[in-house]
């Protein structure tokens, strides 16, 4: 089955570099991939080497619904989640789809709508077919809120520093959610040693499926707006977050693989 | 005075506060240390230590969850839901969310 991953953690810990990083890569063993962007003040698509742009989706691919109605948008009858992808998340670096919640802006009511839809969209795409690897905001209230249900796997990014372990502490919180996910793990970043990654499974509790080094190359990319996989080839942030993918993908293949191995 | 400090999740905004309000204190101002950030951290940033963070009650649950009269004075929040910090500033929260919302 295809992935279903959400980042969340501390403001900084790298979730959009990680997550843009790990859609890429994901992409790139053939498969379709909506990143999925629900940050007011989006930053994913620099990872997806998209320019800056604002690409909520528009008012008029919302109709509101009669008065009692819940939600109280809806996707126009005419586009269903497929089609709205198709027609409103442009394409990305290695063929990944970019779906942005969009800005904040003046109106409320484009608000509304525009969150109507982001939300119909994740919640009615296809299961069999794509891949979601949302990219929530720092912090803990949109994690909190449900904003990261659809995925079947929450990732806390973790820097080996006080503030991030507390962040991470409150995310496991998590797991106590009606909407839980299946699994809920962590990836340290900016590792500078292997006692870095020790101290956050000690104090976190939570299952390490990476470490990312602090990786100077990605720190100088980040300063002329180039992406991670843009930026040289095999870096050791890139060697990494490819061993984050290597992890979830074989757990998600493993059926996969057993039935195969049956039917041979 | 009062200042805010905004900007990108970690650009540095918490460590800059804490140094700020520790700087005012030094050279003799009473200073409020206010965590507007529903993930509050400034506690580490000041020194006040991880534990201490997360023991100290935001004013939003706690006027919630208590019977005392509504809206109480700035000065009595403070008072009453803040903790010291080093260089005699006064840590307050404002609103903690570390556990799941329904809806």
């Amino acid at each position: 089955m295809p992935l279903r991953v959400a980042f969340v953690g501390k403001g900084g810990a790298g979730k959009s570099t990680i997550s843009g990083t790990f859609a890429r890569l994901l992409a790139r063993r053939g498969e379709p991939v909506l990143a999925i962007d629900s940050d007011p003040m989006p930053g994913l698509n620099y990872t997806l080497g998209l320019p800056v742009i604002d690409v909520a989706i528009p008012d008029d691919a919302v109709v509101e619904g009669p008065s009692g109605q819940n939600p109280r948008f809806r996707l126009r009858a005419d586009l269903d989640a497929t089609a709205a992808v198709e027609a409103y998340a442009p394409i990305g670096a290695d063929g990944v789809r970019y779906l942005q919640f969009g800005n904040h802006r003046g109106q409320v009511s484009t608000q509304l709508r525009a969150q109507a839809a982001f939300r119909q969209i994740v919640n009615e795409l296809p299961r069999d077919r794509w891949n979601l690897v949302g990219d929530l905001p720092g912090g803990t209230r949109q994690p909190m809120f449900g904003w990261g249900q659809f995925a079947d796997t929450i990732v806390i990014v973790v820097e080996p520093t006080p503030k991030s372990i507390s962040t991470a502490n409150r995310l496991v919180h998590l797991r106590e959610a009606t909407w839980a996910p299946e699994r809920l793990v962590a990836v340290v970043n900016r590792a500078r040693s292997p006692d870095d990654t020790a101290t956050v499974a000690e104090r976190t509790g939570l299952e390490i499926l990476a470490s990312i080094p602090d990786d100077d190359s990605v720190a100088a990319a980040d300063r002329v707006g180039l992406a991670p996989l843009d930026s040289g080839k095999h870096s050791p942030f890139v060697l990494a977050v490819q061993e984050l993918v290597d992890q979830l993908t074989s757990v998600s293949g493993s059926n996969t693989a057993t039935l195969k191995g049956v039917l041979a | 005075m009062k200042v805010a400090v905004v900007g990108k999740g970690g650009s540095g905004k918490t460590t800059t506060s804490a140094i700020v309000a520790r700087s005012l204190a030094r050279a003799g101002h009473a200073v409020v240390a206010l965590d507007c950030d529903t993930n509050p951290t400034l506690g580490i940033s000041l020194g006040v230590g991880d534990t201490e963070t997360d023991r100290l009650v935001a004013m939003r649950q706690g006027l919630d969850s208590g019977d005392a009269p509504h809206a109480p004075s700035w000065g009595e929040l403070i008072d009453r839901f803040g903790s010291e910090a080093p260089d005699g500033v006064r840590l307050a929260v404002v609103s903690r969310i570390d556990n799941p919302e329904p809806g």
